[in-house]
């Protein structure tokens, strides 16, 4: 089964969403059992491939090909690498992590699964396509789910719900006042989220038909374009532009992450989980495998804007993060902030900062989704986010508070826990080049440690409101194996990140040689794996 | 001119597919007036049986290979002019499927409604046939004579005597537009027939023909700046016409337009490449700008059908086979997406008597399936993978930028994003608002089994599209040496 298990990661969701259609709607039980089992042999196979990854072969491994349509030169082709695979891996465990996250959702819950497994196979999608068109087919496939996960099920901001005279009432249901940037409801921020995303995607698309017809190939396979395309030097920059700043655009990269917080902030917590933790990883990921893989030139020329960029990031994320007073806006300014460090750590185009770019995307992954899961939590018990009314929930929920701490840890980057190994690599490899940077990376976790204490104080100590004396902790299975699933991945890639490293690295630098020009490429076909 | 009209046997088989509908036709009004028992239903399965024999004569004529041209090739049946006429007959089909339904409500003359689709679609499937500037003018009108009755259909109706009003008078002036391009074609080049007129000299009577003539075929694919009747005929025409008018008279015009600018005009190459450019950039974003805000579901379709007959434009823009044959799998891909929501919007103003968007308000509640339904039909619309539209634009693109059309691209590209946000605003009504009366919706077998086909087919065109996509590769083989320009107008005098 080895050589399948891509194949079994990403349409076991899919024949899951599939199974789900045809199972009555009353049967809940059934409906979550169903999601939970195909989301369960994803996160199995995607175990799998993690662990069996050959770092000492390199290159991308348990490929599959099949073609798809000859006449306009697409294949449906997968495979991963050092970077693909521990992302896979790393949405496989949100999904499923997400799947009991929203066990105690009441509200059609059959499309609830149908929709976030579709979202989780399409973001799985991406980090396993080796072909340019099936990159994007994936790609946009993720966006809209996310418009009815967030508009259906997500929650207003405070601001949008106080409107109860009949004048604001009248007006905040009017399709105008989507519009207004002031309002933040939930509708607001999912169609807000899918025109940025789809703008943002179009312009990659333009980078990728540029691709496809100026490298003269006419193929959408990304191993033939990054061994044979080339460009003259206008049209690369152009086309490097348009991938990095269309693919940035989900990324979310200063200053077009406005969507993001909002858009985590009327999600539900398995939503924002899958956004925070892979959905916006998709943007650097992509930026990794299309600019990085077919337009080395033009990165090592370019890759400066995003050295730039990434200030704004950091700095304007964590301040946002520190002065904001909802819990959601907290984590997602924050994950837009940490979205710096990665920005960061690919820009440096050293070794060690891109690797540890890489795993950083996988540490972050995990420790905001925890965020998220435990922020969704303390909604559903107190429908609040707005933390001043909030406060001393710790008497009530202890397991909630402690795991909460850990995840704070996490973001944090405290040592122990995978963020640290990444944050460390990100700030060691980036100092040659981008010393300024790594100052205010350093501020930035800095910044991090203070709204993250503000954040637990705020949420768990202090005074217990009466008013939130019947909240409940989360005492089954069900609702801690989540947490103490993220938790422990966490913790033991921390403690053990040898095979991780060796992973990412033998990915990392080959790439890395052949942006610097040191080494030229060393082909797929010199080691064997394509026939 | 001598027109031979003697057929031998050989030459009537090529006639089957036309000649077998116009005899089940004629069976069928027989029918309707001998037999006082027969239902309308009956009748609406009679010709669905009809129509489901002509679409199997025709994939066995595709498949093997049965083609040739007739009266001096002024009807030629290739596989492009087979796989159109596919294309309108799966179309009627489908639309009969939603009518019956409908014609329920109809006080009076609900045999006649049959017999004026498929004398419709006959003509259609002429129009997909004719190589020559008469059988164009002739089989035009033909297919657009049933359309001017159905439109005007609800004769207590003021909207749909309206609509009608509103079709036959610019329906006519586009004749009348039409007949004078043909005269002074015909004037320049001294032949009729397309095949004939590549490679004549250029001249300002002969450009001024084509432009005339793409006028009336534009009115009829409803392309800016001929779309001007297309909103208030969409929304008062009975909603299966409504379907019917969206997608198989779109459908049989594209043929000619492809027959005309690819074979005839084929030297002009730069200039009507030029021309489509313009019309599709103004179509798609007049389209998809105006749909944001439209209140009525059929308007709303009736914009987005501008936009997405800007979309294949593109595809007449790029010029090339690779255009031809994104045209062509595009239409399919329309075909099931476009009548698929329309059989939606039909079974819920059943249900419902409301085409208002606003009263979709809460439709997944009502009805999850036909809400699932809408959602798929309107994704696919708007180009969402996995869905069949995603990669019937994405052709359409390729083929644009082989060409290297890059404001075509651009502007084709923003338009997908414009066009996001009002399908979106009706998914939002559907899932995310409340109903105001939760009652189910309730929904008859042939409207399902539309809404199936539809369904099926935006799936599997999205997922699986290659043999499609083989097949349109192999319909178009005659454009695969499109002649490269040769030919220019000549300079202005003293100019």
């Amino acid at each position: 089964m080895g050589e399948y298990s891509l194949l079994i990661i990403l349409f076991a969701p899919f024949l899951g969403a599939i199974a789900l259609i045809f199972i009555p709607r009353q049967e809940e039980l059934m409906v979550r059992m169903t999601a939970a089992i195909s989301a369960g042999i994803s996160l199995l196979a995607s175990f799998y491939i993690f662990f069996a990854y050959d770092p000492i072969k390199g290159g991308f491994q348990f490929v599959q090909r099949f073609a798809w349509s000859e006449e306009l030169g697409i294949a449906f082709y997968v495979g991963v690498d050092g970077i693909g695979g521990p992302l896979v891996f790393a949405s496989a465990i949100l999904l499923f992590a997400g799947i009991f996250v929203s066990w105690h959702i009441k509200d059609r819950t059959k499309e609830f699964y149908i929709f976030l497994l579709i979202l989780a196979a399409a973001t799985i999608g991406v980090f396993m396509s080796l072909d340019l068109f099936f990159l994007y087919f994936f790609y946009e496939m993720s966006v809209l789910p996310m418009y009815l996960l967030l508009g259906v099920w997500g929650s207003h901001t405070k601001g949008y719900l106080s409107m109860t005279d009949p004048e604001g009432l009248k007006l905040r249901d009017s399709v105008d006042f989507i519009f207004n940037f002031g309002s933040n409801s939930k509708e607001y921020a999912a169609m807000k989220l899918v025109l940025f995303l789809s703008a943002g995607a179009v312009m990659a698309l333009m980078g990728i038909l540029l691709i496809y017809h100026m490298s003269g190939l006419h193929t959408f396979d990304i191993l033939v374009l990054r061994e044979q395309a080339k460009f003259t030097d206008t049209m690369s920059t152009l086309i490097w532009l348009l991938i990095f700043f269309g693919f940035a655009s989900i990324a979310p990269i200063w200053p077009l992450h406005s969507w993001s917080p909002v858009g985590h902030a009327a999600a539900p917590a398995a939503t924002s989980m899958l956004h925070a933790g892979v959905l916006m990883k998709l943007g650097h990921f992509s930026i990794i495998r299309v600019g990085f893989e077919i337009l080395p030139e033009a990165t090592r020329d370019l890759m400066w804007i995003a050295a730039v960029l990434c200030i704004g990031s950091i700095i304007y994320g964590g301040l946002v993060s520190y002065f904001a007073k909802d819990t959601k806006y907290i984590i997602g300014y924050s994950s837009s902030s940490h979205m710096g460090y990665i920005f960061l750590g690919m820009a440096s185009l050293s070794y060690i900062s891109l690797s540890g770019a890489v795993i950083y995307m996988f540490a972050h992954a995990l420790a905001t989704s925890m965020l998220f899961a435990m922020a969704g939590w303390v909604y559903d018990q107190t429908h609040s986010r707005d933390i001043p009314s909030l406060g001393g929930l710790s008497e009530k929920m202890p397991f909630i508070a402690g795991a909460f701490i850990v995840g704070c840890m996490a973001s944090i980057g405290m040592p122990g826990t995978i963020n640290f190994v990444a944050e460390i690599m990100i700030i060691v490899g980036s100092w040659d080049k981008y010393p300024l940077q790594v100052v205010v990376a350093v501020l930035g976790i800095v910044l991090t440690m203070a709204y993250m204490f503000k954040m637990m104080r705020g949420l768990f100590y202090g005074k217990l409101d009466p008013e939130f004396a019947h909240t409940a902790d989360a005492k089954n299975w069900i609702d801690r194996m989540p947490l103490i699933l993220l938790i422990a991945c966490s913790i033991i890639l921390g403690i053990f990140p040898g095979h991780f490293y060796d992973v990412v690295s033998s990915t990392v630098e080959p790439m890395i040689d052949r942006i610097n020009q040191v080494a030229p490429l060393v082909t797929q076909n010199s080691q064997g794996l394509l026939p | 001119m001598q027109f031979n009209l003697s057929l031998t046997a050989a030459d009537l088989i090529l006639l089957m597919p036309e000649i077998f509908l116009t005899i089940w036709l004629c069976v069928i009004l027989a029918l309707d007036f001998s037999l006082k028992r027969i239902t309308h239903q009956q009748l609406a399965y009679l010709s669905i049986a009809g129509l489901g024999i002509t679409a199997l004569m025709l994939f066995i004529f595709d498949q093997n290979g049965t083609t040739g041209a007739l009266f001096k090739d002024m009807y030629v049946l290739d596989h492009m002019a087979i796989l159109f006429k596919i294309i309108i007959v799966g179309a009627t089909a489908l639309v009969l499927f939603m009518s019956i339904d409908y014609v329920e409500e109809f006080r009076f003359f609900k045999g006649e409604y049959y017999f004026m689709v498929l004398m419709s679609a006959i003509g259609m499937m002429f129009m997909a046939s004719s190589n020559d500037l008469l059988s164009v003018f002739v089989t035009l009108e033909f297919s657009t004579f049933g359309f001017y009755v159905l439109v005007a259909y609800l004769r207590n109706d003021q909207r749909s005597s309206e609509a009608g009003l509103k079709f036959f008078i610019l329906g006519v002036f586009a004749a009348g537009l039409l007949a004078y391009g043909i005269s002074l074609v015909y004037g320049e080049t001294g032949t009729l027939v397309f095949s004939e007129m590549a490679g004549t000299e250029g001249s300002y009577g002969l450009a001024i023909g084509f432009i005339l003539i793409f006028a009336a075929l534009g009115f009829k694919i409803g392309a800016v700046p001929f779309h001007a009747w297309i909103p208030d005929t969409y929304q008062g025409a009975p909603t299966p016409v409504t379907a019917f008018l969206s997608l198989a008279p779109k459908a049989a015009a594209l043929a000619i337009l492809l027959r005309m600018f690819f074979v005839a005009l084929a030297s002009f190459k730069p200039m009507w490449v030029l021309l489509f450019v313009v019309a599709s950039i103004f179509s798609m974003t007049y389209g998809n700008v105006v749909a944001i805000a439209q209140k009525n579901i059929k308007r709303l379709l009736a914009y987005s059908g501008i936009a997405q007959i800007g979309n294949i434009m593109i595809g007449l823009a790029a010029g090339t086979k690779q255009g031809s044959d994104a045209i062509m799998f595009y239409l399919l891909t329309y075909m099931f997406a476009n009548l698929g929501a329309f059989a939606v919007v039909i079974a819920v103003s059943k249900a419902i008597k409301s085409d208002e968007i606003e009263d979709y308000n809460g439709l997944n509640r009502r009805s999850p399936f036909l809400a699932a339904a809408m959602l798929i039909f309107l994704l696919s619309l708007a180009g969402v993978p996995p869905l069949a539209g995603f990669i019937g634009k994405i052709y359409l693109f390729i083929a644009a930028m082989n060409q290297e059309l890059y404001t075509l691209l651009i502007v084709g590209l923003i338009n997908i994003v414009i066009s996001m946000y009002y399908y979106l605003i009706v998914v939002k009504k559907m899932y995310i608002n409340e109903p105001t009366d939760s009652s189910p919706i309730q929904t008859s077998l042939p409207i399902k089994v539309a809404v199936y086909a539809g369904i099926a087919g935006t799936l599997l065109l999205g997922i699986y599209p290659g043999p499609f996509i083989d097949w349109a590769v192999d319909a178009t083989l005659m454009f695969s040496n499109i002649a490269g320009p040769t030919a220019s107008l000549p300079a202005i005098p003293g100019g």
